[in-house]
């Protein structure tokens, strides 16, 4: 689908309030789309450029949608908030507990609080997986929208983006009180430092599944399967654990997406150092091309997406 | 189908060849769908010159469709359901692609495929305005200004503060409809959201369609309830199994659409016959055709056109007291009306060999549409049931023209009437 701009031919007519209803010259109006069989990707460069300008343009409806299901979501909740909360808490309770009773152990030593070192990979996994899924729930509940309307699909990435960083704002304030309450020392550099690798780990979860969505949506198979491996994805991720040095863990730890930029953004709040500085660097610039292909992908799929969807 | 030239200069939409094909089977439409992905991912996917290549349990949803529009117009897309309106309307807004073939618009179009769409229940009626407005692809500046135009046009200015969920549906609908009629697309497609509202509603919809045509917006409108075109279309489209069968004059397409429907809902209500299964011997019915006044036989009729049915019945063997049975029928409502033979006949005894009944409908007391007839032989007793024949001698009233005022314009049966005005009221029970 391409839309190239046109000089306009005609003088711009009027409405019965005298407004001008046709745009001037190089306007909305005077641009004309076309909409064929051609694949986008015949011109990646245009493409790209598409995808940048429609997430320009639908910024104001992601920003709409984000607030609408944010005052839904919380006028319907007794608990509001905390339901942003309470999930890493509850799994760091459950694994605080279950590590007091000796049934697992970290496999090397943690400089620091247990509960917290738990509890921050806690935030971090629940952010990553939220993101990872993000793409398919979102086709999933704006089903009606998408296959009724043409806007910027691109809105409902930046909506879905805008809810993550909030839930992940939201969720990082409880790591204060529980850095005071176990007496861990905050480090600002190291925290400063953090920032960009959770953001490059919530970025490249999008990616993913954003490559994903589209076949996600067409089979329910994918978003099943998901649900059923996460919790085992997380037991392979060093949350409970400390990441392995040696073969075949540190293996595993390499080849797991989820593992590199999430263990070093940890160990980095918690420690203010980490041993995972490589893989987090491969992973955090295999980020820029995994979103961008995700982008791709999302984009020209979602006509075969909508033709699928029951009416 | 005609190629067209490209675009000129008051050409806000070009529709160049289209094709769309869907699949019937759900899960193969699925690994299709990957694979369509895949193809697009990878530019496999070139357009192709002319018709596309079916694969296994595929179809043609729309076939070669070709049509322009100008600055103003206003179409009616009209055929019976599965015609492939919603497809190609789908392809012109850009939600699917087409399999083969081009659409090209100029400006910014707007949709009406579902009113409301985005709405949130728990949240205020100016809240869903603001997201309805963005989802149809209005800032929140343009929305500031027209806000109370759209409050004021759904006429909900006194709930406009309550959650949507307290609304009642038509309210939901009259919100929907107001903020998408405030856009103002170079074309706008709307897609059977004429049906909605009340009356008053609904005329003030047409009102605001005339303004918006006569600014030079064109209209795409899909609907079923082809009586409301005259109000507001300008040209038809008339759709038959994915093609365009006819492009031109509102009535004229409103009359082949009446009769592409009659020959569908004919081939869906193929003529049954229903035999005694206890007399051996039974009389049967052996032919019915329609005529008209001078006895010729004629299936095309004007309402209040007299029509004879004859009938003509079989007797192996002699059947004494013979009675029939017609019923008047539409394959919207069935059985419209009944008579018997016993109004206005002895019932004769008929011997063995092939007799022949008439029954003469003085005036045709019926609307535009399909009609048929039901009909039972039965001998002496009530119960003495012969043969009967459901959907025979199938006829159509193909005018007058549906006329815009109102007359005939709902419904399925036309009565003889008068109207005369008498003047004041005041004035007449002076006297």
């Amino acid at each position: 689908m391409n839309t190239r701009p046109k000089p306009p031919t005609n003088p711009p007519s009027a409405n019965a309030s005298g407004e001008p209803l046709c745009a001037p010259d190089g306007g909305p109006d005077s641009q004309v789309t076309i909409y064929d069989a051609s694949s986008d990707l015949a011109r990646p460069g245009r493409l790209l450029w598409r995808i940048g300008s429609d997430f320009w343009a639908g910024r104001e409806l992601a920003w709409r949608l984000f607030i609408r299901n944010l005052r839904g979501l919380y006028r319907q909740t007794l608990l509001g908030l905390l339901w942003i909360f309470l999930p890493p808490v509850a799994n760091t309770a459950i694994w605080v507990f279950l590590k007091s009773r000796n049934v697992f152990s970290f496999g090397g030593e943690v400089q620091t609080s247990e509960t917290v070192y738990i509890l921050a990979g806690m935030i971090l996994w629940q952010s990553f997986i939220e993101a990872f899924q993000m793409p398919m729930n979102s086709i999933s509940q704006n089903r009606n929208m998408i296959s009724k309307l043409n806007f910027p699909r691109e809105s409902l990435v930046l909506e879905g983006i805008a809810d993550l960083v909030f839930n992940f704002l939201v969720r990082g304030l409880i790591l204060l009180p529980a850095f005071l309450i176990f007496g861990v020392a905050i480090q600002p550099l190291a925290l400063l430092s953090a920032l960009p690798l959770a953001i490059l780990l919530l970025v490249l979860a999008v990616g993913m599944g954003l490559i994903l969505a589209p076949f996600g949506s067409l089979y329910q198979d994918v978003g099943r399967f998901i649900g059923m491996v996460a919790p085992f994805w997380m037991i392979l991720t060093p949350i409970i654990y400390v990441a392995p040095t040696t073969f075949p863990g540190n293996l595993l730890n390499w080849l797991n997406p989820a593992s590199p930029l999430l263990v070093a953004t940890r160990d980095l709040v918690v420690t203010g150092t980490t041993g995972q500085i490589w893989p987090a660097l491969v992973y955090g610039i295999a980020t820029v091309p995994v979103f961008l292909l995700g982008l791709v992908v999302w984009r020209v799929s979602m006509p075969a997406v909508v033709e699928r969807m029951p009416a | 189908m005609e190629k067209i030239s490209p675009m000129n200069n008051d050409t806000i939409l070009t529709v160049d060849g289209v094709w769309k094909k869907y699949c019937r089977q759900l899960k193969r439409a699925m690994w299709y769908g990957v694979r369509d992905i895949a193809g697009q991912v990878a530019m496999r996917r070139q357009p192709p010159a002319g018709r596309p290549a079916l694969r296994k349990n595929e179809f043609f949803a729309v076939r070669d469709a070709s049509f322009e529009l100008r600055a103003g117009e206003c179409v009616g897309m009209i055929g019976p359901n599965g015609a492939g309106k919603s497809t190609m309307l789908k392809i012109i807004n850009g939600l699917i692609r087409p399999d083969a073939g081009r659409v090209e618009i100029r400006g910014k179009v707007g949709a009406l495929i579902e009113l409301g769409t985005g709405f949130n229940p728990v949240l205020s009626g100016r809240e869903n305005v603001y997201v309805n407005a963005a989802v149809l692809g209005m800032g929140k500046r343009e929305v500031d200004r027209m806000f109370d135009d759209i409050v004021e046009f759904a006429g909900l200015a006194h709930v406009i503060g309550d959650p949507i969920k307290t609304y009642s549906s038509g309210m939901k609908v009259r919100l929907g409809f107001s903020v998408a009629a405030h856009l103002r697309p170079r074309l706008l497609i709307m897609d059977e959201v004429l049906a909605v509202g009340d009356v008053a509603f609904r005329m003030k919809c047409f009102k605001h369609f005339n303004t918006l045509t006569q600014n030079g917006t064109s209209i795409i409108l899909v609907t079923h309830a082809v009586g409301m075109l005259p109000r507001v279309a300008t040209r038809t489209l008339v759709f038959d199994q994915g093609k365009i069968c006819f492009d031109g004059d509102v009535q004229q397409g409103m009359t082949i659409y009446e009769e592409n429907l009659s020959a569908t809902e004919k081939s869906a209500r193929p003529l049954t016959v229903e035999a005694s299964d206890h007399l051996a011997g039974a009389a049967s019915i052996v032919r019915v055709e329609v005529r008209d006044a001078t006895g010729q036989a004629c299936s095309s009729f004007q309402t209040g056109d007299p029509l004879r049915l004859a009938i003509d019945v079989h007797c192996p063997q002699k059947l004494e007291s013979a009675r029939l049975v017609v019923a008047l029928c539409s394959p919207r409502h069935d059985e419209l009306g009944s008579t018997s033979s016993v109004t206005s006949l002895q019932r004769p005894d008929l011997d063995a060999g092939t007799h022949r009944f008439e029954l003469e409908i003085r005036q045709l007391p019926l609307l535009l549409g399909s009609y048929y007839f039901n009909i039972s032989l039965y001998g002496a007793d009530i119960t003495d049931f012969q043969q009967r024949q459901s959907g025979a001698g199938v006829f159509r009233i193909v005018g007058p023209e549906v006329d815009v005022n109102g007359n005939g314009l709902y419904g399925t049966v036309s009565f003889a009437h008068a109207w005369s005005y008498n003047g004041s009221v005041a004035a007449i029970e002076k006297t």
